[in-house]
This record gives C-alpha cells, structure tokens and sequence, in this order.
C-alpha cells in the first residue's frame, strides 16, 4: 500500500510540475490588474479587443477602487483602476505612481421600493438628508415635495452602502459633500467613508443584490449595473433645476462643464454648475493607476493607449453607459500627456 | 383464597417521577428535531437549488466575459481550489506528520503535552488572521525562500490553508500513531532493527490508514476556507490557470462573490458550486470514514 | 573469608562489538531532527502569528493605547478608530449563538445516544457530521437568501411581538433582513454539528455499568441521565460548547454576509451590526491609510486575545470538572 501510495503522489506532483512549468511560459504577455468595480465590466469588454490587437492577455479584477489603490502601491498587479483619485498620502505610499483618467460615467441612486412612481425625483439635500438618516420613510414631506402628485408608501428607507474601500462611495460622497455643508462636515468624502445610517455590502454587485432584496432600499450603484440588474434609478436634480436620469448625453455634459485639468489629473465633475443645463450632476471619471516605471510599461503604454482611444468606441463603452473621452480635449490630451510618462 | 392482583401502575411519587421522565426525554426529543430540522433544511437547499443548475458548461467553461451574457461556468475556481488543496496538503501533510511522529516516538510526555497544547492554540485562531498574516509575510513582502512576493499566488493562499491543515493533521495523526501497540515497536527492536527503520517500516504503514483519515478530513476542510484566501489569493484572472505563482480562482470565494451579487443567474451558479463542494467534502469525510474503519480492522487484526 | 575469594584468573571476554552501524545512527539522527523541525515548526508557526499581528498593531497601540477598546467610532478618513462596539458585536453574535447552540447540540447528542431507535440514529447522526464539514460560506449563501427572508417576514416580527417590550429585542417589525439576529442564527447553525458530535461521543463514552446499573437501581432514564451520565461528562461538554464558541468567535465570511456590516450598535439585536472579523474582512484589503491598516490588525490581536481567552476557559473548566470527578467523588 505505501508503495502503490508513493507512486500515486510521485504521479500527481510530476503532473502539477510540468503544468506549472508549461503554463510558465505564458507570462509576458500576461497584464494584472485590480481595483473599481465600476469600470470593471468595461475592463471585461476590453479584454477581448486587446487580445486580438496586441495579444495580450489582461486579468482584471474588481476587488474595490481602495483595494485596488493598494494592490498597485504593494507592486501585486501591473495596474490599478479606481473611482477615486489617490490622496496625498496615497501618492506618496505609492511612490511613482500616476493616475490617468480612462473612462467616464456616472452613479445610479438605485432604489427598490414596491408601490413607487415609475419615475422618482429626488435632491442632492434629499438624498443627504436619507443617507444622514434624518429622512427615514419614504412617505416623508420632503421627498413628496420633489414628486408631486404622486403616491408614496408608507414604507422604511434602508439605506444602502459599500462596506469596502469604493471609488463609487468617493463619488457619491464627493456629491453630496458639494450638496450639503452637514455632509461635507461629518461625514466626509472618501472611499471609506463612515455613514450614519444604513446597511452595508461589498463591491458594486453586492450592493446591487442587497438593494434588490431589501424593500424599502436605496443606494448608490454604476448605473451599467443598476441597468443590468433591472434596479430602478431616480431622476436627480441638477443645480440648473432638472431633474434628470444618467444618460451619455448627460454625463457628457456634465464632464463638459469642467475643462482645467490639474497636474495630478485630479477631476471632480459632480454638482456641475447652472450653466450646465442638462448634466446629470454625480458624473465621475475613473483612473488607471500604474507605476511611472515598471517591467511591463510598453505593454501598459499599448493598453491604455488603446483605451483612451479604441476602447471608447460605441461598441465597447456606450453600451455599457460610458461617454467617450474625447468628450473632453483637454482631458485627452493630459491622460495622453502623462502615459509619456511611463517607461520601461 | 386467591391472592388480590397486584397493579403495577404506578403512584403518587412514582409517577411523578415517571411524569418527569417523559417530558425530559419528549423536550431532548423536540429540540433534537428542531436541530436537526434546520440543519436538514440547509442540505435540502443546496440540494435542489444546487443540483438544478448543474450543467457540462458549468464543469468545463469559464465566467461569461460579456457583462450582460448569462451562462459561463466555473471551470477556473475548480482547477484553483485543486491546486490550492494540493499546495496545502504539500505543505501541511509532511509537517504535520513528522511532528506527530517526534511527539509519539521521541520527545518526553511533558514536551508532547506543550505541543499538543500549542497545535490547540493554533487550531483556534481565527483563519481570517491567519490570512492576514500570510499577507504582511509573502504577499507584501518579497519571500526570500520561494522566490514569490510582491503578489498574491497559489502558494501564498496554499500556504495560508496550510496552516488551518496542520493541527487537524498532527492531532489525527498523534492518536493514531498513539494506537500502535507498544509490542510491535518492541519486537521490531528485539530484533535490532533501529529506530528510524522501525518508525518507517513497522509504525508508519500501521498507522497509514488513520493518517490519511485525518488528511483528508483536514483536506475537506481547506477545500472549504474562503477567509484565509481574500488576501493571499483572491486577484485573479477569468481563465483556467494551473501556474502556482499566480493567483488563482477558487471555489469558496467564487461563492462568496456571487452569493451578493444581484444577478440571478449568478445565485444560480453559487448555489451549483456550494453543491459541488459539499458533494465533495462529503465524499472525501466518506472516504476518510472508510480508511478508518480499514486501519482500524487491520490494527484489530494485529492486536 | 577473603582468602578464600582469591580471584583465580578467569580470562577477560572479548570487548563487546557496536552493533549499531554508521547508517543506523545517522538515519536515527536524521528522523530525529526532521521530526523535532516539524515540530518546532508548528509551534513556531504560532508564535509568528502572534508576533506579526503585535508588530502590525504596534502604531496603533501606540497612538490609542488601552482607549481603544473602549471609543465607539470608526471613522476611517477622520483616522477615529475604536474597538468597542465591534467587540460588542462579536461577542454578542458568539455568545448568542452559543447560548442557542449548546442546549439543542447536547439533545442532539442525548438523542443520538440515549433515545433514538437505530434505524434514526445512523442517518441522523449521518447528517450532523455532515454538516460539520460544510464551509461557512455556502452557510451563508444560504443565510443570504432562505434564511435572512424567512427572517425577516416572519421570525422578526413575531419574536418581536412578543418579546418587544424588551429593549434588546425591539424593532423586530421592521423586517431587515441583514440583522445580529440573522447572524446568530447562522452562527449557531455553523456550531450545533461540531459540538453535537462530540456531546454524542462522550455521552457514548460514559461506561454502560454505570448506566444499565443505576436503572437497575429504579431510576428512570432522565434521572440515569442526570445521575450518571451528566456529572462524569460536564467537564467534556462545557469544553465542545466552549469550542463551537471559539469557532463562532473567529467567523468572518457568513457573518459578514448576512449581518449588515453598520455600526454604531443599536440596542436591539433586530438591526443590522457588525464584528471584529466581518469588519477584517471588508475594510482590510482597501484600507486608505496606514492608520487604519494598523487599526485592523489591532483589531485582529484583539480577537485573537478573545479566542485565545476563551480557549484557556475551556481548558481550565475542563480540568476542574475532572478534578471534581476523580478527586473529589
């Protein structure tokens, strides 16, 4: 019996090494990544262009915009992609590290509320004043005030948040920051930010989960998720007074809204002025983040090139509710500027 | 004269005590079944949730890469969860057995008890730190033995489920050792063979059968770890990936990320895998079960 | 008397040859340092635990000290971190679901031991142990969406009407799905098979002449039970009870699932909290700061200090009990 054993562990390890040295070979064209959930089913889409262009083969993986910012700081994957631009002590725990805008859309308030209007309104001071948990029924005055004429159940408002480190928690706290002195006070805007109220899940999909099977939910998703789980999303007015749902057209006219471009590339688009009539006003821009010098830089050099360019065509980023870069020139030409920057 | 019959009904005092009796066992009786009702109730779920959605596809592809297609499988996770157990059992099988052999062969009662003692301690850490700390040493860090860091792989998260394999392999493996008759050993001696060929020739193949026993029940319980893995193994690609320095998928966090999502095809697919696993963990505490009462009957035998 | 003990010579043997040669003694010495490694090892292994997490904890250990346990908030970009309504939460939900636990796996292992017809205790006994070895998140799969609903519409609410008045279990009409309660109820699911077995062991262990001969003696099978069978086996059940403890203790994926990963606590166990490993689990990875990397990981000492405790509880209760068998009856 020991005999029969030793052979059949010999057997088992000599299989496990020579797949591992056959798979071995197949690295250098291998691209990590991690980070946001929100750009991640556009990453997904990407990855079948990038194959048959270049041949690469990029492993993406959306374990959170915070996560992400720390996968690439420890040098774990070969790029990071997050909602949030690094903080000050995030740039320099990273090191060389540059952020570079490579795609464009905007957060759903997603909402699960059995017996509302097909089309609900709501307010930046509104949805502050829910996520404050001030507001707590979703018969209240306020949110009536905002949909008149229309009948809201007498139900409890859950609200709903990413228990993770979120680039999309960065947004929609950047948002409701610029809405709400009492928001930008206690809670702050960040990717871990500690809400007051509410329940929480991990990553974009788990939020849209929990949402669908809590009645009386309310949170804050990628709208390409919100769309594809069938979740309802409300109208949120902008400060020209419309109230307005995500779309291209609007998340292009909210990104048009602001054209001066820091040399962190450091963008907040969110509460867009009056004179943006028709910008959905929680519009973000999402980062790439790598390493100024790094083994695989041409590669990444490729990758993101073809991202910002290619890889904003129809067929990949509208259908999933991403406007195209070239939206903004003067955004283009910074992200294209600083992917001179990164070299072998 | 006919003596009166006697009634053997009980009274007073006595059937109190009968009273008692009965409502103790009737509650013992009534909370078991609840017990046992909850727990049949999440074998039945995975059950027929899981079993529905079990496919060819489901063995053999991997996720949909279109984000609003349904379908894809969990190729990658299996192959992953095959390579993180075997990387573990690498790791933990040779450990935990030559510690059980130096508690049972060499050392003195007293240090045998401190390693019992320690491997206790050990078995009660909670795996997520036990991730944790495989993290801030292989992942974050550069291995200076295995060439690995600075990324999560196979090896960091085997290693991780390593650690949760040991004790359950050196406890399992020091009772059966405990169990060789003393004579054998001593025989084996008598006749000058010395020790190292008497552990490894006379010991070991006795106690083979409960050794694997424990293996593989410590293997069916790595199989399922998912905490251990969220640091050291979790960035991972989509396709199928036999490399041990990569990171790898794997079964349990494919669970976990699907059980939250919003997608109902993916339920589906978390309740398939959650089937799988423990048709799987099943089968091996089966197995386990059967090479006990193997060694158990040949240890009998020799007795 | 000595004269006669004139040693007449008496020729010396021959020396007595090794008969152990060169390979014997090196193999035995090889074996021997293997297994000690190993077993160096696996002792070491503990203590690089201890000493990793101490380390990672240090910054913040030193910044919060002791106050750490005792401050509420956790606050991430304002760098506030305190421990204690996680504590709360972790001890709470273990300690809830061992008080569920213990009862119901000590009738299991009566039951499968004492009471049941064979033909129910094999597959009965069957399924306990397989539930001990189903992973903690198909658990909570199955937490997420039977359980949690179920809940939610029904047990809530009706726990709640009854036992509303007390503060600790208000709310239950709200019908959240993702509360403490949900994760008790999981836990406690994930802790009756591993303490029920062994419950049903000892209770197979306690010698059948003390058993067969206290009915003898009169006594019906309850008062067998608590005569014999509970006092020579205390010690052994508090020791499972105390290990399902631990084990819910260090939960991390089925709890966080399903309990709704919020604090500030409220009062009552029919809202959604939060524990020690659940909140590991969530914030470690995207962690912004090292401020806050460092007050997880002391988070994490903390837990291992409770597990660690809880451990040498079982281990001291259990060696009272056998003391009091063997010592004091």
């Amino acid at each position: 019996m020991t005999k029969r054993l030793t052979i059949l562990i010999a057997a088992v390890s000599a299989v496990l090494v020579a797949a591992a040295a056959a798979t071995a070979k197949g690295n250098d064209t291998t691209i990590t990544g991690a980070g946001s959930t929100f750009v991640q089913p556009l990453v997904s889409a990407w990855t079948g262009g990038l194959g048959s262009a270049f041949g690469y083969n990029v492993q993406y993986s959306g374990v959170g915009s915070g996560a992400g910012i720390a996968a690439i700081t420890n040098k774990q994957v070969d790029f990071g992609a997050s909602d949030a631009p690094l903080t000050l002590a995030q740039q320099s725990a990273c090191g060389d590290c540059v952020q570079i805008p490579w795609a464009l859309s905007a957060t759903a308030v997603a909402y699960n509320v059995p017996g509302a209007p097909a089309h609900l309104n709501l307010d930046g001071k509104t949805i502050s004043k829910i996520f404050l948990g001030q507001i707590t029924n979703w018969n209240d005055a306020a949110i009536k005030a905002l949909n008149k004429g229309a009948k809201l159940p007498d139900l409890k408002i859950v609200p709903v948040f990413r228990s993770d480190g979120s680039g999309t928690s960065y947004n929609f706290t950047d948002y409701l920051a610029s809405v709400n002195g009492e928001w930008k006070e206690k809670v702050g805007v960040s990717t871990q930010p500690a809400f007051p109220a509410g329940q929480g899940a991990k990553g974009s999909s788990g939020v849209a989960g929990l949402i669908s099977r809590t009645d009386g939910a309310v949170g804050y998703v990628d709208v390409a998720y919100a769309i594809k789980n069938h979740i309802k999303f409300a109208a949120v007015r902008n400060r020209a007074g419309k109230f307005l749902f995500p779309s291209l057209r609007r998340i292009q006219a909210a990104a048009s809204a602001f054209t001066k471009v820091p040399a962190s590339n450091e963008l907040h688009i969110v509460d867009p002025p009056k004179s943006a009539a028709f910008a959905y006003p929680i519009s973000t821009y999402t980062y790439v983040i790598v390493h100024k010098q790094s083994a695989k830089a041409t590669e990444l050099r490729r990758m993101i090139f073809w991202a910002l360019t290619q890889g904003q065509k129809s067929q990949y980023a509208a259908k999933l509710t991403f406007a195209p870069m070239s939206t903004v020139k003067p955004v283009l030409v910074a992200a294209e500027k600083t992917l001179k920057q990164i070299k072998s | 004269m006919e003596p009166k019959a006697i009634s053997l009904r009980a009274t007073g005092r006595g059937r109190r005590r009968l009273f008692v009796n009965r409502l103790a066992e009737g509650s013992a009786v009534l909370a078991a079944a609840v017990a046992v009702a909850a727990l049949g109730i999440v074998v039945w779920s995975v059950g027929s949730r899981g079993a529905g959605a079990l496919s060819l596809d489901f063995f053999v592809k991997g996720p949909s890469s279109s984000f609003f297609g349904g379908g894809g499988g969990i190729a990658p996770a299996i192959v992953g969860s095959l390579l993180l157990v075997a990387v573990a059992a690498a790791f933990a099988v040779p450990v935990g057995v030559l510690t059980a052999i130096y508690v049972s062969e060499f050392s003195s009662p007293g240090v045998g008890r401190q390693i019992r003692l320690w491997l206790d301690v050990l078995n009660g850490f909670p795996s997520i730190v036990i991730g944790i700390f495989v993290f801030a040493l292989c992942v974050k860090v550069k291995m200076p033995l295995l060439g690995i860091g600075h990324h999560q792989s196979a090896i960091a998260g085997g290693f991780a489920l390593a650690i949760i394999m040991l004790p359950l392999v050196a406890r399992s493996s020091m009772e059966v050792l405990g169990l060789v008759p003393d004579h054998l050993r001593e025989g084996s001696y008598a006749l000058g063979v010395s020790k190292w060929q008497t552990v490894l020739r006379v010991v070991l193949p006795t106690s083979l059968g409960g050794i694997l026993t424990g293996t593989t029940l410590a293997v069916a319980r790595a199989a399922g770890e998912t905490a251990p893995l969220l640091f050291t193994c979790a960035i991972a690609g989509q396709l199928v990936d036999w490399n041990p320095t990569h990171s790898v998928q794997s079964i349990p966090l494919t669970i976990f990320t699907y059980s939250e999502s919003a997608d109902p095809a993916l339920h589906q697919q978390a309740w398939a895998a959650a089937f799988v696993l423990i048709v799987f963990v099943l089968v091996t505490s089966l197995a386990a079960r059967l090479l006990l009462d193997r060694s158990r009957r040949r240890l009998g035998l020799q007795r | 008397m000595l004269g006669a003990m004139q040693a007449t010579s008496i020729a010396r043997p021959p020396a007595l040859r090794r008969t152990r040669n060169a390979g014997d003694r090196i193999g035995d010495g090889v074996l021997y340092g293997l297994t000690a490694l190993a077993a160096l090892i696996g002792v070491l292994v503990v203590f690089a635990i201890v000493w990793r997490v101490a380390e990672g904890a240090w910054p913040a250990i030193r910044l919060y000290g002791l106050s750490f346990l005792w401050h509420s908030e956790w606050n991430a970009p304002l760098d506030k971190f305190g421990a204690r309504d996680l504590v709360i939460g972790t001890v709470v939900t273990s300690f809830g679901a061992m008080l569920l636990s213990a009862p119901l796996s000590i009738a299991i292992g009566l039951f499968l031991s004492e009471l049941a017809p064979p033909w129910v205790r094999t597959p009965v006994g069957s399924l306990v142990d397989m539930l001990a070895a189903v992973p903690s998140v198909v658990i909570g799969l199955w937490g997420i969406y039977v359980l949690a609903p179920f809940d939610a519409q029904h047990v809530q609410p009706f726990l709640g009407a009854i036992l509303g008045w007390i503060p600790i279990f208000a709310g239950g009409g709200d019908k959240t799905p993702s509360t403490v309660f949900t994760a008790i109820i999981v836990l406690t699911i994930m802790t009756i098979p591993i303490t029920s077995s062994i419950c049903r062991e000892l209770f197979l262990g306690v010698p059948t002449e003390l058993e067969e001969g206290s009915i003898g003696l009169g006594a019906t099978r309850w008062e067998m039970v608590r005569t014999v069978v509970v006092p020579s086996v205390r010690g052994g059940v508090v020791a499972a009870v105390i290990l399902g403890l631990g084990r819910a203790l260090g939960e991390a994926i089925a709890v966080t699932q399903v309990i709704g990963n919020f604090i500030p606590l409220k009062h009552t166990i029919f809202a959604p909290g939060d524990t020690i490993a659940s909140r590991l689990a969530n914030q470690y990875q995207g962690a912004i700061s090292e401020n806050q990397v460092a007050a997880l990981i002391y988070l994490a000492l903390i837990l291992l200090v409770i597990t660690f405790l809880s451990n040498l509880a079982a281990q001291r209760i259990v060696k009272r009990f056998e003391l009091q068998r063997t010592g004091g009856s």
